[in-house]
């Protein structure tokens, strides 16, 4: 009795064995499916670069050369990297970088001391400042956007570096990212440094500032891609090429009748290396950190 | 991003007095001040500023005449304009549209992605890489991929098709503009909600789903029992910031069709740019941003009376 009872699930967990086997061939396939989807547009892109006629990019199109390239050439990059010239994008490209590495690099500080402290100091409206930092982040880009456009040209700073990079310092995205981050850490490493006699700022600095690498990272991914695509902003308030970023130029040529597909596709690809190598360096922190404050709230 | 009031640290409370000392609330002060500046400078005047220039006759260019208060007038003739009334309705199909191709994609990715495939690392870093992508990349890509009527969008649908299907004029064509503005957005955005519905995956415990085998539950019924469960605040996450960015859908629109054709893809952001800076009316503009920033608020208030229905 017991050993037919036996036999029964051995057998069923063989059946199931070998449908689990199959189904992982079917999971499989579908992940490879997508994956093609996914990468072929940027294959895509990346083969049209290193391609020399514009005519014979579209030409190609319409079959399997899309994808491949008999003769590559950086002659695109190399036009297209100049500093100066009628289509060199290097410049556009260096605008962007400063824009990048300011808005980062300032926001990462402004944001995580104004985190540090609303979790672990001592101030008495605290608590009401971090509510209304969290009501902030409701406000959308795009709504402020019109009376900001109007207060920085009254005050010059149209077609400046300073006006694509101040603004968007701080953000009560990052504030309560940071602020999240610092208070989910122990309580004795603020108190055993405070008995030692040390600053806030010290505390801060020396103590929770190297402990909170994920955070940074995670941080210093999220505001890169924001500021390096960002494109309704620059177009309002640059009117010359003297910091335009490159997504602007990008589109601007767009705009032409006559698209040097060749130029574009490189320019492209120059655009997407440097937040790519951003996301590479620091991606193993990002994921878990981001979704996990994300998603739990 | 649901940012519900987490509670503050238990030690942080109770701080004796005496520590408070003058020094430190200085300092406290100096570490809080550029972030409280900047937020107020450059988002709580201008947010405050837009509802003052919404009840105002405000040009972009500054002139002799000075500027008048006329109350609602800029409200009311945004919503007599049919533009307008086009605009949301663009959206609204925008929106109707991206959610399920976006969410669902992506949620299926991240079904597939849990499992203990080979590779899946690699495949997750993949399948983010569109959404690190600039738009106006993304906008050169599916604008050579939307090329009409040689381009290999069409030329992959006439080989799978056997030639029964005619190429399509998917940026030209009124009926067809919205929907190729979907397929790029949501190609560019999904890896975003995967790696959530990836973490939300994660965050259901083992236990439950060895309870539901022990149970004697299927594989479809663990699923239906287990996981869909225990993803709502995941779906709920997902689908209200699928829905706030696509009501603000500005930049394919600009790159590629500037509205167009006939209209079919004017948007809400793009309308209010259009009418403050070509028409520089910018009370007009304004009254826009307004009611943008209502349609962002009810859907994010949404949002919290959701999470709380289920508890979270």
């Amino acid at each position: 009795m017991s050993d037919l009872v036996l036999s029964a699930t051995q057998m069923e967990v063989k059946r199931e064995r070998s449908a689990i086997g199959s189904l992982r061939l079917v999971q499989t396939a579908c992940i490879l499916v997508i994956a093609l989807v996914i990468i072929s547009p940027l294959f895509m892109l990346l083969v049209a670069s290193l391609k020399d006629d514009r005519f014979q990019i579209l030409a190609d199109m319409g079959s399997f050369r899309a994808f491949w390239v008999s003769n590559p050439t950086l002659s695109n990059f190399a036009e297209v990297g100049n500093l100066s010239g009628e289509l060199a994008y290097g410049r556009y490209l260096l605008n962007s970088l400063i824009i990048l590495a300011a808005t980062v690099g300032a926001g990462l500080i402004v944001n995580s001391m104004a985190g540090f402290v609303l979790a672990w100091g001592s101030l008495r409206g605290r608590a009401l400042i971090l509510s209304l930092v969290i009501a902030l982040y409701v406000i959308p880009q795009e709504s402020i956007i019109m009376p900001l456009v109007i207060m920085v040209s009254r005050a010059g700073m149209t077609d400046t570096f300073a006006v694509q990079i101040i603004p968007w310092v701080a953000s009560p995205l990052y504030i309560f990212l940071f602020y999240q981050f610092f208070a989910q850490l122990p309580k004795e490493l603020f108190e055993a440094a405070e008995m030692d006699g040390a600053s806030v700022f010290r505390i801060y600095r020396s103590i929770f500032l190297p402990l909170s690498l994920p955070a940074l990272a995670t941080v210093s991914i999220l505001m890169g891609i924001e500021a390096w695509n960002q494109y309704l902003w620059p177009i309002l308030v640059t009117q010359t090429d003297y910091a335009r970023p490159i997504a602007v130029a990008i589109a601007t040529f767009f705009g032409q009748d006559s698209i040097y597909w060749d130029r574009a596709m490189a320019a492209s690809v120059l655009m997407m290396l440097p937040i790519l190598a951003l996301y590479l360096a620091f991606q193993r922190w990002f994921v878990s950190s981001f979704v996990g404050s994300a998603v739990k709230g | 991003m649901t940012l519900q009031q987490p509670a503050l640290p238990a030690t942080a409370v109770a701080r004796p007095a005496r520590r408070r000392d003058r020094g430190r609330l200085f300092q406290e002060i100096g570490m809080l001040a550029p972030a409280v500046v900047l937020l107020t400078i450059f988002l709580v005047v201008p947010f405050l500023l837009s509802f003052w220039t919404a009840m105002t006759n405000q040009p972009l260019v500054p002139r002799p005449t000075p500027v008048r208060f006329i109350g609602l007038t800029n409200f009311l003739r945004i919503l007599k304009d049919d533009l307008f009334w086009t605009s949301l309705w663009n959206v609204s199909r925008f929106t109707f549209w991206v959610i399920p191709v976006q969410c669902g994609l992506a949620f299926a990715t991240a079904l597939l992605l849990h499992q203990k495939l080979p590779f899946r690392n690699v495949f997750r870093g993949m399948f983010f890489l569109p959404a690190i992508t600039s738009m106006v990349v993304v906008c050169v890509i599916w604008g050579t991929l939307f090329q009409y009527p040689t381009g290999p969008l069409n030329q992959i649908l006439g080989f799978l098709s056997a030639g029964r299907i005619q190429p399509i004029d998917w940026l030209g064509d009124p009926n067809w503009a919205m929907f190729s503005i979907v397929l790029l957005s949501a190609w560019q955005a999904y890896g975003f909600q995967m790696i959530v519905y990836l973490a939300g995956l994660q965050g259901i415990p083992d236990e439950l789903y060895d309870a539901a085998r022990i149970d004697g539950a299927n594989a479809f019924q663990r699923f239906w029992h287990v996981t869909m469960p225990g993803l709502r605040p995941t779906h709920v996450f997902v689908l209200v910031i699928t829905t706030i960015q696509a009501f603000k859908l500005y930049t394919q629109v600009a790159v590629l069709t500037q509205g167009g054709p006939k209209s079919s893809t004017e948007t809400v952001v793009h309308y209010m740019v259009r009418t403050g800076f070509e028409e520089q009316k910018l009370g007009l503009a304004s009254a826009v941003s307004v009611i943008l920033f209502l349609i962002v608020l009810v859907i994010a208030l949404l949002q919290r009376q959701l999470l709380r229905r289920f508890d979270v």
